[in-house]
């Protein structure tokens, strides 16, 4: 009997999604396939990749981060040096100064770094919290006001703030909204729902399933993001049908693998080495798993990601 | 797996409101009954025109119109003993959402609306009943095998003939229950699609029993692994029960919303 290759395509696909505005928006999902299976069928938006810069202040990076960004004395040099980067796509400006816990900078502060920062780069923006769901309840609210028009993706509302996060971003300043849920895939449908339910147009939401650096619980990442894609493409489930975002850097720059000096580690080698391994391992991963788009922080793991993404798609 | 398609049964001509608004053109009740069947959830909605012998095709294409161009191109299923009336329904039907249901055929009389659902590129409810009812699972799979063969020969896809064990009344056929779920079964090791209209089994209980009985029925004929029935989707109790038969199967992810969706 001759050999009839079927096509794994399905009848459900992954919703479009633009993030920025112009020329530099860029576009996730659409896809009818698991990810990378250009052989089923095309996939017309390969994953994108994003840099990310915090305004916590260039002390507090790792070494390697800091060299690339020597002469920046503010956020905003770091925003233009970033965007000025091979292959980056997209800016994400982590503001964890606003953290309760650490340096607590006021929220008007903050919207103004947001403010600023939009005025010196033209690329598509994301805006992460301080990850205290009060705090970025009104500071991701703000911040949706002070990029009124730019589409920029705020990341993320939770189940503990979504209603404020979903009801500014969402409804009155129509931006991206970022379901973020923690490796729990039950809690990642309803976050949609719930949004849903609140009036956010469920075509206007990314997700952020939750993510680790690899090693660290990473398969539980993994096989949430297979599943996801699972219920989205196979059971055709609208509630699942929203692109992945995945901010890698926040968690790889994190992990001692990636952070601990040479000094202290001779037997692991070179520290800078090892933080872009990490980096671009745990990117890959998370890619084939179902990210849409990735968040990285070193400027030689974008090159190789954003490599990667081109050679495959 | 895919979900449980449910099949609304509640724009019928056996109801007297429903009847007169087919025979008068009435849009109004017709729309008010297929709005609260697709709220409360219901995939299909069965059309059950009755024999309409005189004006069936011009009745037929009317509520097709009706109901698609009213709610997002709905999917329907034509419920008629008018052939006839059945292919006029499906020459103006628009397949977005799912392909007509042929309702129904069976493996006698009515064997040849598979070939008009074949014709149709059309789904078929086939009844596994011939000349009256079968008295045992040996004759309801006999007349399973023929109504297969049937729509293959007539170039079918199995997946689109969903049979029909017909299920009977508790009050007076209690004692063959248990045939009709192990039918179901059967149907399902076969790879089959099955439906049926599952709430005969309550006839002539009391209204406050009805729900009981039939959710507890679709528990189990779900479990037997049947793909479809015809219900009415405005009865609560059931459509929670096969919402959440659905999550144990894993047809669907679980969310604590999951009755709201």
């Amino acid at each position: 009997m001759p050999f009839t290759a079927k096509s794994g395509k399905f009848n459900a696909s992954i919703n479009t999604l633009t993030i920025g505005t112009g020329d530099k928006a860029i576009t996730l999902g659409g896809e009818n396939v698991l990810p990378f299976y250009t052989f089923d069928a095309p996939i017309e938006n390969a994953p994108k990749v994003g840099i990310e810069i915090t305004d916590g202040g260039m002390e507090n990076e790792p070494e390697c981060i800091q060299k690339c960004y020597e002469g920046c004395t503010t956020v905003v040099d770091m925003a233009k040096a970033a965007a000025a980067m091979e292959g980056v796509e997209f800016l994400s400006l982590r503001l964890e100064g606003g953290d309760p816990n650490g340096l607590n900078k006021s929220t008007e502060e903050l919207v103004q770094i947001v403010k600023d920062v939009a005025a010196a780069v033209d690329l598509p923006l994301v805006v992460c919290g301080c990850k205290n769901v009060e705090k970025d309840a009104e500071l991701l609210s703000k911040a949706a006001e002070a990029l009124d028009g730019r589409n920029a993706l705020l990341l993320a509302a939770k189940e503990e703030n979504y209603k404020t996060v979903g009801a500014a971003a969402g409804l009155a300043y129509k931006q991206v909204v970022g379901a973020e849920s923690s490796v729990d895939i039950n809690l990642a449908k309803q976050l949609n729902v719930l949004l849903s339910q609140l009036g956010v147009n469920g075509q206007s939401i990314a997700m952020n399933i939750g993510t680790a650096s690899a090693g660290y619980g990473f398969e539980y990442v993994i096989s949430t993001m297979d599943r996801i894609k699972a219920a989205a493409l196979s059971q055709n489930d609208a509630t699942l049908q929203m692109p992945i975002i995945t901010p890698v850097a926040s968690e790889v720059w994190g992990v001692k693998e990636a952070v601990a000096s040479e000094a202290d580690m001779p037997e692991w080698g070179p520290a800078e080495e090892r933080g872009i391994d990490m980096e671009i391992e745990t990117a890959a991963a998370d890619l084939v798993s179902g990210s849409n788009a990735v968040i990285l922080r070193h400027p030689a793991s974008v090159v190789t990601i954003s490599k990667l993404i081109k050679e495959l798609v | 797996m895919g979900k449980f398609v449910t099949i609304g049964e509640r724009l019928s001509t056996t109801a007297p409101a429903v009847n007169k608004a087919f025979t008068e053109r009435d849009p109004q009740p017709i729309i008010a009954r297929a709005k609260q069947q697709l709220d409360a959830g219901a995939v299909y909605l069965d059309v059950n025109i009755g024999p309409a012998e005189s004006d069936g095709e011009d009745l037929m294409k009317w509520a097709v119109k009706l109901l698609q161009s009213e709610f997002n191109n709905v999917p329907l299923a034509l419920d008629t003993s008018n052939m006839k009336a059945i292919e006029a329904g499906i020459s103006v039907y628009d397949r977005t959402n799912g392909k007509p249901i042929v309702n129904s055929a069976d493996a006698a009389g009515r064997i040849e609306y598979l070939d008009l659902a074949a014709a149709n590129d059309a789904i078929c409810i086939a009844l596994c009943n011939g000349e009256g009812l079968a008295k045992d699972n040996d004759e309801r799979m006999m007349y399973c095998q023929t109504l297969l063969e049937r729509g293959m020969e007539h170039g079918m896809e199995a997946e689109d003939i969903w049979f029909d064990p017909l299920f009977l009344v508790v009050k007076g056929m209690q004692d063959k229950q248990m045939q009709i779920l192990e039918c179901i079964k059967m149907f399902s090791d076969m790879g089959l699609n099955s439906t049926g209209g599952l709430s005969n089994n309550s006839n002539g209980m009391p209204k406050l029993i009805r729900p009981i009985m039939d959710s507890a029925l679709v528990a189990m004929a779900m479990m037997q692994g049947l793909t479809s029935a015809i219900v009415n989707p405005n009865d609560l109790r059931l459509m929670e029960t096969i919402k959440s038969c659905d999550i144990f199967k894993g047809n669907t992810l679980y969310a604590d919303s999951y009755l709201e969706i």
